[in-house]
């Protein structure tokens, strides 16, 4: 009996996941009226050229609900900090805003991730490992490919 | 029981996480930058200027530490000009790493003409050593680093319409600093300053328009 109870726990358990699956899912249309959906799209960090990198993203929010970035964490740095560039001007800010139904673009020339201090030289090829945190979503992983210097996905 | 319950939350975030993921994979289209909007498709990088800057009086200290006299060591050479800074991890490395790229396309004898300066905006922090040990890995090491007193670098900026401001520690002690808006190209022939290019000027941009501007023609 004893053996017979950890499979029907885990089916319970299953079970709940796969609802939990099927809440969020996209086919019902009104489930994420008021929260967050986000979603993280072009990642991509340049090679550097000295102990500071830059990193790009963007996170669409198709949910009902606006969401902040609020700070991002990564192996390769202790200090990785959120930028926005405004007039050539580059400021830190605390959090970036991603409107429901908008986006939060991180793009070249714009708005960056900054790594201070890196303990490892990102190389062209390799994948940089971030952990995004936001106001109210659940952190999201995402891997950043590194690309050349002068990568740019933007520019035609 | 606390790891297990963790560990569910972890797994409940996991799917959560994937289905987040799946949702909308049809619209990829719209994950593309807002700022698309405003990069209307160029014909050309350059922006010919009518009435063509006089060469800034920039009198600062090289990568050596050595006085550079901006004017003098690059009279009658074809030259680029930019304002930036090293703690900058986008726009500044970008130019300079387009630029060396552009350059290393010209035949020889060109590219020991072309002088590409990079005057700091935030001297405080890049010293001569500062700048001697990014520029070479930034652009390219036959760049000219300068330094040197922010007031006649803010002054040497305005004389070809390039604002900047000092850099400045906030509250948080986070610090402020920023980068020149464009480029500027410098004729050999008449040593003035007659084309700006953008910060978003491409490698290929300048490797189309350096052979012309190391003659003094206009791209």
């Amino acid at each position: 009996m004893r053996r017979r109870g950890a499979p029907t726990a885990a089916a319970a358990a299953l079970a709940s996941l796969l609802s939990v699956v099927a809440l969020a899912g996209c086919s019902s249309a009104d489930a994420a009226e008021d929260t967050p959906q986000l979603k993280v799209t072009g990642a991509f960090m340049p090679q550097p050229v000295s102990d500071m990198a830059s990193g790009f993203l963007t996170v669409t929010n198709s949910g009902g609900a606006a969401d902040k970035l609020t700070s991002v964490t990564s192996d390769i740095s202790d200090e990785v900090t959120i930028h926005e560039t405004k007039d050539q001007k580059m400021r830190q800010v605390k959090s970036f805003d991603i409107p429901a139904g908008g986006e939060l673009s991180l793009a070249r020339g714009g708005s960056h991730l900054m790594f201070m201090g890196l303990k490892t030289k990102p190389e062209q090829g390799q994948r940089i490992s971030v952990e995004l945190h936001f106001e109210k979503t659940d952190p999201i992983k995402v891997d950043l490919p590194v690309k050349e210097t002068t990568y740019n996905p933007t520019q035609h | 029981m606390r790891k297990k319950t963790v560990l569910t939350a972890a797994a409940l975030t996991a799917v959560a996480a994937l289905t987040l993921s799946a949702c909308g994979s049809g619209d990829d289209d719209s994950s593309k930058p807002v700022a698309d909007v405003s990069t209307q498709p160029k014909t050309q990088a350059a922006t010919v200027l009518d009435k063509p800057f006089e060469k800034p009086n920039l009198v600062l200290k090289d990568t050596k530490g050595k006085t550079y006299d901006f004017r003098e060591e690059t009279k009658g050479k074809p030259t680029l000009i930019y304002f930036g800074y090293t703690h900058c991890p986008d726009v500044c490395p970008l130019t300079m790493s387009n630029i060396a790229i552009a350059r290393k396309a010209l035949p020889k004898a060109d590219q020991d003409k072309l002088q590409v300066v990079f005057v700091t905006t935030d001297p405080e922090r890049d010293t001569s050593a500062e700048l001697a040990k990014w520029l070479p890995s930034a652009g390219d090491p036959s760049f000219v680093g300068l330094t040197g007193d922010f007031a006649t670098i803010q002054a040497g900026a305005r004389q070809v319409g390039i604002g900047i401001e000092p850099a400045t520690k906030e509250k948080d002690g986070t610090v402020v600093s920023m980068h020149g808006a464009q480029v500027i190209a410098f004729s050999p022939k008449t040593d003035g300053g007659y084309v700006l290019y953008g910060e978003d000027t491409t490698a290929d941009d300048y490797a189309k328009d350096l052979p012309k501007l190391v003659k003094g023609e206009t791209p």
